[in-house]
């Protein structure tokens, strides 16, 4: 079996057999390699080719393949210029035989945007913080995301979503309620006094 | 409110993504809902981190572009028009950014001095594999207008016509600009074994 050097052979644009080598190296990098026509499957300078582009492409495979993360913390510091909080005085205080536990509203925030974006039927979830306890006053009526006052061993947390479309959404919301309720309790110590859902919008 | 839009339309964005989903938080991030903006980001980090290590071939560049384009977008949101979808838009302002980041590039090593050898970066001890270390050096070194195709069809899997509303050019623009960056790759590869 012949087997021409690669460069040489795109170079030229066509194989000994005739064939174009640019349709050859679409072939390959679309994944196609073994998917051979009537011709490749008795040519043996188009099964060569085909061979030596498949194993020519592999870098490039590897970068398709590849699915990095944005490393830990790598945004956080662009956020942080845009949101210009210096500090959240905000925490809620869980008292303990050992001791005292502080928890910022921000983990309650948090905590519960996660919470009810897992609920089947949420498109998504908002998180928000508001200033609470000696700040100004939280406002849960009109707070359009998830919003929490975390006063003492108590908080309030309003939820804002997008839900999907086709859901009962009295049903849904208490669904999201009891999620919330469940995982705040069980994950922070606080006691959840009221959740209140609010759906935005419903998307198809 | 039930909203116009569909999940699986023609304008759709790219796979794994949620336009309805994204054009409600756009909405509201552009009234000033910094939560909206930050939802966003945290759906489309690993997007942009992707997309500029891919167009530079160095995690350090990539974190320094995926930094720079989170702080542009707060600001370029009131330019987006929602005729298209945002990742489609989204697409676009990464890969200008990238483009300018690696033309900044080379105008300051212009300025270096070229007797003192250039210490490896971190991305040596970060990238494993030598597969994966050769593709994204060869791809960083194709020409923009090839590598900018061959990233967003090839390696991110958007249609040519997806491509082509990113890059503001045609169908058949893209499809020849890529045909010719996987020739140049092909060539470039040559001593990979």
């Amino acid at each position: 079996m012949t087997q021409e050097r690669t460069p040489d052979v795109v170079a030229r644009g066509r194989l000994a057999c005739g064939r174009d080598t640019a349709a050859l190296v679409d072939q390959v990098a679309e994944g196609a390699t073994d998917r051979l026509d009537e011709h490749q499957r008795h040519c043996p300078y188009c099964q060569a080719a085909l061979a030596e582009f498949d194993r020519l492409w592999a870098p490039v495979r590897a970068v398709s393949t590849h699915r990095p993360q944005a490393p830990d913390g790598l945004l956080d510091e662009a956020l942080r210029r845009i949101r210009r909080i210096a500090a959240d005085p905000e925490y809620g205080r869980i008292e303990g035989p050992r001791g005292r536990t502080r928890i910022s509203g921000r983990v309650v925030v948090a905590l519960a945007r996660h919470l009810a974006s897992r609920v089947p039927g949420v498109r998504v979830a908002l998180s928000h913080v508001v200033a609470a306890g000696d700040g100004p006053e939280t406002s849960l009526e009109d707070g359009p995301e998830v919003t929490a006052g975390v006063v003492g061993g108590s908080t309030v947390v309003a939820v804002t979503l997008a839900a999907d479309f086709g859901h009962d959404l009295v049903a849904l919301g208490a669904r999201i309620r009891a999620t919330v309720e469940e995982g705040i309790r069980a994950q922070t110590g606080l006691e959840p006094v009221a959740v209140l859902v609010h759906v935005d919008d419903v998307l198809l | 409110m039930i909203s116009a839009g569909r999940r699986h339309g023609p304008d759709e964005g790219p796979p794994g993504t949620d336009d309805e989903a994204d054009r409600w938080l756009v909405g509201r991030a552009r009234g000033g809902d910094r939560s909206a903006y930050e939802e966003l980001v945290r759906r489309h980090r690993d997007r942009i981190y992707r997309i500029a290590l891919r167009m530079l071939g160095s995690p350090a560049d990539a974190d320094d572009v995926a930094q720079e384009v989170v702080i542009q977008l707060w600001t370029a949101l009131a330019g987006f028009g929602g005729t298209s979808a945002f990742t489609t838009w989204l697409y676009r302002v990464v890969v200008n950014r990238c483009l300018n980041h690696r033309r900044a590039q080379r105008s300051h090593r212009e300025l270096e001095d070229t007797d003192h050898p250039r210490v490896p970066g971190p991305e040596r001890r970060v990238l494993a594999g030598e597969e994966l270390q050769a593709g994204l050096a060869a791809i960083s070194a194709l020409p923009e207008e090839q590598r900018v195709p061959l990233v967003l069809v090839q390696l991110e899997g958007l249609s040519y016509r997806q491509a082509a509303a990113v890059t503001k050019t045609t169908e058949a623009t893209v499809r020849g600009r890529l045909a010719r960056a996987r020739a140049t790759l092909m060539a470039e590869m040559k001593d990979w074994t």
